[in-house]
């Protein structure tokens, strides 16, 4: 693709999520359901970037994510903290886990890393649905909400106002997503680029493979915790299905259906996803068939993605 | 109460040893799959609950030793079916693709039985004369756990026999360990992967016959056996069918004893195990060197 | 110093021997040939001292120190690269972005997030210096995997000199190639050998190629060293006649 299209298709998505409060309502949409679209498309991106651009299965990313979502709600809730420094407690703790694990994991390949990401995730899991005290248990953590920011010279009601929420999660959504996009564009960025293409070729121009792998790894649960901070500020709530591994496999589809090997893929894959389960769900008990449906779909004849597809259609 | 205290870890070792043979049931089907095709296959749950409710539907019909002795063979074969029209294809390409097509068959599969069978718990027939208890000393050591115990021990040595003794389950293990020869030396692949994932599948639906007798019949059967799979295959060993075995033994024991001393970690404490072993000895107990790139 | 000391170096799988008590040495500046018959462990011999697994006995030493514990990565950083027999390249990524990955391991960025503007420059003018030496300078656009293979061998060896390497390893470079494409690559490497002053060691199977560019040979025959020497003891020796007749006759 020619930087003029990459410039010009950057900027269509930067309009779309600069408006799309007011778009959304157009087509049926709520201002909720957008601010869901870009909370999930942080997670989806952020899952993308150890699975599309370093080439690693993890399907355990919901872990990091319900850990960022209960740090951040515990902030508030038992600690009275602001919402900026709940969002970053639960990043710090679910960056601290990622740490550790990823080192514990790091040698492994494959099926065998994808199976123990899984395994992983579940303990977090267990530990939400029982320790009820502070957890909440299978109920989930409620009696807390999001705060009103005081920045000093101004107020932004991110609690009672829908819009002033939205924003500021795109403004998080914005940072964490610029920061990633310059990582992938740096000698760093194209080290992992290197090891998904040819993991042998890397190797053996002497990149540590384990180590490019763990701080990938790391990165990518720093910036999928921030979204699921995001998430409990969003719903005012979060229960064990924030770690559930049904969830690690959402965020991989999402990946796959907008087309991993695209920077904004993910993010079509999670407005996709996040719309059609809304529809869905409010139309039949049977949503999870549909959802089931779509997973094999995207398997079996798009693979590549959205995104993958008209990349391959723009070079006929 | 030195008495009662030791009858009670009896008793949470016997049922850890009979759940651990559920997950080393599961597992070992699961793990055939892995070794000989690269599948991590997801619904190997939601075939286990399949195997259940066909079993549940027909033993009005035939009876319990009827539905026993059916509804595996009949899970096999739409496992074999599944295997034709979606699996196939994707061998040979990224893991990624064929764990997330499981993983959509699964919610596929407790949807479905869900909308066949209804949400909730349904009673499950055993033969009364089974249920009852064997002894008065050991209260725990019902005709069903012991007859569960005897059926997982002969599926698993029926298993291992036929992997050792028979042409086909020679094959198998020639081919996980180097499929380009086998395949070189004439055997027909695609039906060798078609009959081994039968077989997993076989396994997987007799856990879930002997399974719902156990622990109750509900949609949600399989999912709940399906991480527990997954971690005995990796404490156990890749590649290793006998240490998918001892690590599905090995975890229903640690969890029966975790019920004891430490109830609440009994879900956790499983995984406890799997973090020690990542530490110590990644490719697992009986692991093969060289399996886990 | 020596630059490489292998002795005695033996690798057995299971019961196979691929590997017998080979042992080589290799100076400075020197260009070594090693050939033999199919199967006689040659690229086992590669696979061994660049480090994709451990030889069952004997040592290998790199400019002096044991080399035998370190991992593959670890020996390209200390100096030794290599290519393969089939070509390991980055498929899907430009020539010149293959070669700038290598540029910037080399460099020691291979953890930076952000590189300033003297640094870019720099780099990529050594990019666009091994883009010239491989003769790829007007492909340096292409998709790498989209290159004749005779190209994407060449980047392959553009990427290992990238790396600045005191021994550079080739495994068949010219494998599958028609006699131009073999003669670009022998040109080449000749280059190198000559003008850089690179220490180069090559398995072979093309005789032209080795007879015109090698100092020296050994001759590996089921695992085993069957003779070493200058290129005309070589080529003169019935023994190594034996070996390759031998093996076609049988």
């Amino acid at each position: 693709m020619s930087a003029a299209l990459v410039r010009a298709f950057n900027a269509a998505i930067c309009l779309l999520l600069l408006f799309m409060p007011f778009w959304m309502g157009a087509i049926g949409g709520y201002t909720e359901l957008a601010t869901r679209i870009v909370v999930m498309g942080l997670a989806a991106m952020s899952l993308n970037f150890l699975l599309g651009f370093t080439g690693v299965l993890s399907f355990g990313h919901a872990a990091y994510f319900g850990l960022g979502a209960y740090g951040a709600a515990m902030a508030i809730k038992y600690l009275g903290a602001g919402t900026i420094p709940a969002i970053g407690l639960g990043t710090v703790v679910a960056t601290v886990a990622a740490m550790i694990i990823g080192a514990l994991i790091v040698r492994l390949r494959g099926v065998y890393f994808a199976m123990v990401t899984i395994a992983f995730g579940q303990v977090f899991y267990f530990i939400a649905f029982r320790w009820n005290a502070l957890t909440g248990g299978d109920d989930g953590l409620t009696g807390w909400h999001r705060l009103p920011i005081d920045f000093g010279f101004a107020r932004l009601d991110i609690f009672q106002n829908d819009k002033a929420f939205y924003y500021f999660a795109l403004a998080i959504f914005a940072i964490c997503v610029g920061a990633m996009a310059k990582l992938l564009d740096s000698p760093f960025g194209r080290s992992l680029i290197a090891i998904r293409e040819n993991e042998r070729r890397a190797r053996f121009l002497g990149v540590p493979i384990e180590w490019h792998v763990w701080f990938s790894f790391v990165i990518s649960c720093l910036f999928v915790s921030v979204a699921g901070a995001l998430y409990a500020l969003l719903n005012n709530f979060t229960d064990p299905r924030a770690l559930r591994f049904d969830l690690s496999g959402n965020f991989v589809i999402m990946a796959v259906l907008g087309g991993m090997r695209s920077f904004w893929g993910p993010l079509i894959g999670a407005a996709i996803f996040v719309a059609l389960q809304d529809y869905v769900s409010s139309h039949t008990q049977n949503w999870m068939s549909v959802i089931g449906l779509v997973f094999v779909l995207v398997v079996r004849f798009f693979p590549r993605g959205v995104l993958g597809m008209l990349r391959s259609g723009a070079k006929a | 109460m030195a008495r009662r205290m030791s009858q009670v870890v009896l008793f949470n070792v016997f049922n850890g040893l009979i759940v651990g043979a559920f997950y080393a049931l599961m597992a070992l089907g699961l793990s055939l799959i892995l070794n000989l095709s690269g599948v991590i296959n997801f619904a190997h749950g939601g075939f286990l609950a399949l195997g259940a409710y066909l079993a549940y539907t027909l033993i009005p019909y035939i009876g319990f030793w009827g539905a026993l002795i059916l509804a595996p063979p009949l899970t096999a074969a739409l496992g074999l079916v599944i295997e034709w029209l979606l699996i196939r294809p994707l061998y040979g390409k990224d893991p990624l693709y064929s764990l997330l097509l499981t993983f959509g068959l699964a919610y596929i599969f407790e949807d479905v039985t869900r909308l066949i069978w209804g949400a909730q718990s349904v009673p499950f027939q055993v033969p009364a004369w089974l249920m009852t208890s064997l002894s008065s000393q050991y209260f725990f050591l019902t005709g069903y756990r012991v007859f569960m115990m005897i059926i997982v021990a002969a599926a698993v040595g029926g298993l291992f026999a036929v992997l050792k003794y028979t042409r086909l389950g020679m094959r198998i293990r020639a081919g996980t360990r180097d499929l380009d020869t086998v395949s070189t030396l004439g055997v027909n692949v695609r039906v060798l992967r078609s009959l081994n994932f039968g077989i997993g599948i076989y396994m997987a639906g007799l856990a879930g016959v002997l399974a719902a007798g156990l622990l109750g019949l509900s949609p949600t059967i399989g999912a709940n056996l399906i991480m527990p799979s997954f971690v005995a295959i990796i404490v156990g060993g890749l590649g290793s069918l006998l240490g998918t075995l001892l690590g599905g033994l090995m975890i229903g024991v640690a969890s029966g004893l975790a019920a004891v001393y430490f109830p609440s970690a009994t879900e956790a404490v499983i995984y406890v195990m799997m973090g020690l072993v990542l530490l110590v000895r990644p490719r697992g107990l009986l692991g093969e060197e060289g399996r886990v790139h | 110093m020596t630059l490489l000391q292998v002795e005695g170096a033996s690798k057995r799988f299971g019961n196979l021997v691929a590997i017998d008590n080979v042992s080589l040495t290799i100076e400075p500046g020197e260009l070594r040939a090693i050939i033999g018959p199919n199967g006689a462990g040659k690229t086992t011999f590669f696979n061994l001292v660049s480090g994709l697994f451990a030889p069952t006995a004997g040592s290998i030493r790199f400019e002096g120190r044991d080399v035998a514990a370190l991992a593959p990565d670890e020996r390209v950083r200390r100096g030794m690269s290599r290519t393969f027999q089939i070509t390991e390249i980055f498929p899907e990524l430009s020539v010149a972005d293959n070669i700038r990955v290598a540029v910037e391991v080399a460099s020691g960025y291979r953890l930076r997030p952000w590189l300033g503007a003297g640094a870019r420059a720099a780099v990529a003018a050594r990019v666009a210096e091994l883009l010239r030496l491989g003769g790829l300078t007007d492909k340096f656009h292409v998709r790498a995997g989209a290159l004749s293979h005779g190209d994407q061998r060449a980047a392959e060896i553009m990427m290992s000199l990238a790396l600045k390497p005191r021994l550079l390893m080739l495994d068949e470079p010219t494998a599958g190639m028609g006699d131009q494409e073999t003669y670009d690559i022998a040109r080449l490497i000749r280059r190198l050998h000559r003008q850089e002053g690179l220490t180069i060691m090559l398995i072979e199977h093309d005789m032209r190629v080795v007879f015109n560019l090698a100092d020296r040979i050994m001759v590996l025959a089921e695992g085993r060293v069957l003779a070493e020497g200058a290129p005309q003891e070589i080529a003169d020796s019935e023994r190594v006649q034996a070996a390759y007749l031998g093996k076609a006759a049988a």
